[in-house]
């Protein structure tokens, strides 16, 4: 279904990122080709130019990137009004294969944007360029994400079907199951609620534990990115079964996406904008301890890891505070509020 | 450090900003057609979600299934017998059965929406009595009262009269009398609407007793449509069911459409539009290179050059967004979208004075965003880098 | 020394058909709080040889050490960074931007620098005390007179408080009474601690008193007589 709005735009905005993409990619490749440290010839000169090219190409990739996001939720979200069965972005996402990974993908995409910034960031600061080869390594890798994201985008409307009102038959009672609004089932709500809130102390310590002490230990930084990565899973499985349906006070809506909605005044706006953001600078603290030993880079990267150490410690503080608030506020007012 | 940089982003900003006010000819003509193109999409946006709204809105009035009989693939007059048939599916509340049809007025050369029902068999939510804006609907005792819509009224030249008569399909006449008047505000739904009990729309379209041209299901619970739907569907193979959800997803789909291939069409003014952009921003004369080469000798870094040329487009383009959705809002709320309504409407003789008022979400104004300034900002990102990296020793002399 | 120049060569578009040799082997040492004329006719290398101790770009071969540290093989950015912290550069024709006010033309260079704007505003009145032209901080520089706007110039390679001010050919278009003007307030500038280069072949410069020396490159090499 291509002929909407919102299908229009999410391919026109894809086609702009993946231009762009393409011209960082001819950059990386002569980069990689051509690059001499220390010389002055003009093809030198033109390479060095060539990054900050590249550079501000990602960051408006970043930003696109983060826009096709959330529109690619919002057009599931209205895609759902024309597939039968669907009650909410859901179950249009579900609607055929490619709704999900397509998802999945375009999230991956924004971590990956965010990792390579924070490579050029760290590598600038360094006399040597020291990263440019890894860094222009990594952008190659880019192009086939962007790739992937832009197939599975398109395999997905193209899959949408619309059911329309023809002469001849009247209803379709395909695949309208009933179901098709819930994602995730089957999972205690306590125990859920438990782990998220034993894993949420835990991290805080570890959290506290690293920003803390005197000498950063590789290790404990590692476990901290690990914990961080075993949040972020949790914490979209309890927004999803527990969180959302206290939000929309209705026991068996269970939608991640539906959050995002004005009704729910885009209270998944705040709590994404702080579980991703958070889950970032948690992994990058351990991340950029890979490139600790490159020259000039010692300082630049203890310098940023305890601050990504503070900013994923806050931000982990108000995730936890937004994801309480509905709950916390149903067991004092028992639900009558 | 933090403290610093912010500071610097500031002082860039405000740099960026001296800057598209020093070249404000060239800003604002810039700013003034991406405002219009701008206006142009957001005005399309907001009539088809407007209408889609309306339409939702008048759905509501529809009776969850609706049941007509085909035959030849065209739809028929149906027994009101099948009415026994349904008795045994479970879950359902009423059926009532409704005369729905046009009737063309050769005199004054316009189509009127004829609806004979049993009003007061109705479930009280259905029942039109609430779109009235005076007087009552007819009744099964009256005979030839109707209930009709303003441009009914305005079409019969009416003017304090209360009696017109129409012609059965013998060409006799046959009087009626209003009854009540439906309220402008259901306009979209009753505008061209006649209604009357079922026995004189019977005798005006001449039908034989006991048919019908559909029966209206009313179900108990609004999450059993579909399993109700397919039970009718299994027991009576004939008749051809129509929920209310799938009327609705075929408006939203018929709407969708419309809205995409407008988008299309005036995709190729935003296509000219970012031609335009790159061109403007591309052309770089001698006097922005030297300025350009100035800031570098004195300390300015080729990324902070770029931060200027992204704030410029961010600005340009976001007071265009700003100035051209607000000029669509008005264009579609207080001028009824007079560009696009010969496009967007159209499906009756009579055109609904319509009152548009688009429902604006943060998601529809980030769709418009994405059809503008997404294309705007990567169209200036080369241009804008090829002025950064003006070599500093160009503005050395010699 | 200050300015530090061993075996420095320039070649432009090396290894191309246009391959332009700007710059041989020159030996240069500047000592804090002296004052150099680079003297020689146009074409001779002394704008690249002011462009190298000015941190603009990297000598292609030789050291080149400004305020104790090494330029070859130093990325363009963190040659700016090191400019912007130790050279004020005055322009042949001064390069003020016409539209800006005199008040923004100086302050240019603290923007990156994330200097507030009142303090900007502060730093800027200061030197325009100094200079005598306070009165016409508000006004478009492209409205000024050549004596006003040498001194513009001169306040805005001193704005952030640098160690060396280059200037470049900074009396070609100026007359002889302004170009006196320009050099006795170089003389107080040296005389308050500043190390000052310039690149001139007008002898109101390189014949003035306060001058400690004059090197003369040709064909860019220095000359010795």
């Amino acid at each position: 279904m291509f002929l909407n709005p919102w299908s229009l735009a999410l391919s026109l905005c894809s086609l702009i990122v993946l231009v762009l993409g393409a011209v960082a990619g001819r950059t990386a490749v002569r980069v990689l080709r051509f690059w001499e440290p220390g010389s002055d010839s003009n093809r030198q000169i033109r390479l060095e130019n060539a990054i900050w090219l590249s550079s501000t190409l990602i960051a408006y990739g970043l930003g696109f990137q983060i826009i096709t996001l959330i529109l690619f939720v919002l057009a599931a979200d209205e895609f759902c009004q024309v597939i039968v069965g669907a009650m909410c972005a859901t179950g249009a996402l579900l609607a055929n294969p490619y709704g999900m990974p397509a998802l999945l993908i375009k999230l991956v995409g924004v971590f990956f944007y965010g990792f390579w910034i924070l490579l050029h960031q760290l590598d600038i600061r360094s006399e040597q360029y020291p990263l440019v080869r890894l860094k222009y390594l990594t952008l190659l890798l880019l192009l086939p994400l962007l790739l992937l994201d832009v197939s599975l985008q398109t395999l997905y409307i193209a899959g949408i079907k619309p059911d329309i009102i023809t002469s001849c038959c009247a209803v379709v009672f395909g695949e309208s199951n009933g179901g098709g609004s819930n994602l995730l089932s089957g999972y205690s709500q306590q125990g859920l609620l438990l782990a998220f809130a034993g894993s949420i102390v835990s991290l805080a310590a570890l959290g506290l534990g690293l920003g803390l002490s005197r000498r950063w230990r590789p290790w404990l930084a590692g476990l901290y990115a690990a914990g961080w990565l075993w949040f972020f899973g949790l914490s979209l499985v309890v927004i999803t079964t527990v969180i959302s349906s206290y939000v929309y006070a209705m026991p068996y809506h269970k939608c991640p996406f539906c959050l995002l909605k004005p009704e729910y005044y885009y209270f998944g706006f705040a709590l994404y904008g702080t579980l991703i953001p958070a889950t970032f600078f948690g992994v990058s603290a351990a991340f950029a301890g890979l490139v600790r030993g490159r020259p000039g880079l010692a300082g630049v990267v203890a310098r940023y890891q305890r601050l990504a150490v503070r900013l994923s410690l806050i931000l982990l503080g108000i995730f936890s505070g937004l994801s309480f608030y509905h709950y916390l506020k149903y067991l004092v007012s028992g639900g009558e509020g | 450090m933090a403290q610093r940089n912010l500071e610097k982003q500031l002082n860039i900003l405000d740099y960026a900003l001296s800057s598209l006010w020093r070249r404000r000819l060239k800003s604002l003509s810039v700013l003034l057609v991406f405002a219009a193109v701008i206006f142009l999409l957001a005005s399309f946006q907001m009539v088809t979600k407007a209408l889609s709204d309306k339409a939702r809105e008048v759905l509501v009035h529809t009776p969850e299934i609706t049941l007509q009989k085909m035959s030849v693939g065209r739809q028929e007059a149906i027994p009101l017998a099948y009415r026994d048939r349904l008795a045994g599916i479970f879950g359902i509340r009423r059926v009532v059965p409704r005369i729905w049809g046009y009737y063309f007025d050769e005199v004054r050369l316009a189509n009127y929406t004829v609806m004979g029902m049993a009003v007061e068999e109705m479930p009280d939510g259905a029942r039109l009595d609430t779109a009235l804006a005076s007087g009552t609907m007819p009744g099964p005792a009256g005979q030839g009262l109707v209930a009709i819509g303003q441009s009914i009224k305005k079409a019969l030249a009416l003017e304090g009269r209360t009696t017109f008569s129409l012609f059965r399909p013998d060409l006799s006449l046959k009087a009626f009398e209003v009854s009540g008047e439906f309220s402008p505000d259901t306009d979209i739904l009753t505008n061209d609407l006649v209604v009357m009990n079922l026995a004189d729309a019977r005798d005006l379209f001449a039908i034989p007793a006991g048919l019908v041209t559909d029966l209206c299901v009313y179900v108990a619970n609004p999450q059993e449509i579909d399993t109700i739907a397919k039970k009718i569907s299994e027991t009576m193979p004939s008749v051809r069911v129509l929920t209310r959800p799938q009327i609705q997803k075929t408006y939203q789909v018929v709407f969708g459409w419309r809205s995409g291939f407008g988008s299309i069409c005036l995709l190729t003014a935003l296509a000219a539009f970012v031609i335009l952009a790159w061109d403007k921003a591309s052309g770089l004369s001698p006097e922005e290179r030297r300025e350009i080469a100035i800031l570098k000798v004195l300390g300015w870094q080729t990324s902070d050059i770029l931060v200027v040329r992204f704030w410029e487009s961010v600005i340009v383009s976001g007071l265009a967004c700003v100035v051209g959705m607000t000029a669509a809002y008005i264009h579609v709320v207080y001028f009824a979208a007079s560009l696009f309504r010969p496009v967007l409407m159209g499906w009756s003789v009579l055109r609904p004075d319509l009152h548009l008022l688009p429902r604006l979400a943060a998601g529809d104004i980030l769709l418009t965003l994405a059809f503008t300034v997404i294309p705007y900002l990567a169209a200036t990102v080369i241009p804008a880098w090829r002025s950064a990296t003006v070599p500093a020793d160009s503005a050395l002399g010699g | 020394m200050l300015i530090e120049l061993s075996g420095v060569s320039k070649i432009y578009n090396q290894g191309r058909a246009n391959e332009v040799r700007a710059l041989s082997d020159i030996d240069l040492g500047v000592e804090q709080g002296s004052m150099v004329c680079l003297k020689g006719p146009s074409g001779s290398g002394k704008s690249t040889l002011l462009a190298i101790i000015g941190c603009i770009f990297p000598p292609t071969s030789g050291r080149a050490a400004i305020a104790e540290r090494q330029l070859a093989r130093l990325p363009d950015r963190f040659l700016t960074l090191h400019r912007r912290e130790t050279i004020g550069f005055i322009f042949q024709r001064f390069n003020i931007l016409p539209e800006l006010t005199v008040l923004e033309n100086i302050t240019l260079p603290l923007l990156p620098l994330g200097v507030p704007p009142k303090e900007r505003r502060q730093r800027a009145q200061e030197l325009l005390a100094r200079f005598a032209i306070s009165h016409r901080a508000r006004f478009p520089a492209g409205q000024i007179s050549g004596g006003e706007l040498q001194r513009v110039a001169i306040a805005r390679a001193l704005i952030n408080n640098q160690p060396i001010i280059l200037a470049d050919e900074p009396t070609a278009h100026l007359d002889t009474a302004l170009s006196r003007e320009f050099m006795e307030i170089m003389q107080q500038l040296k005389e308050a601690g500043k190390t000052i280069v310039i690149a001139s072949h007008d002898p109101l410069v390189f014949e003035h008193p306060a001058i400690d020396r004059t090197v003369t490159i040709q064909d860019g090499r220095i000359h010795v007589p």
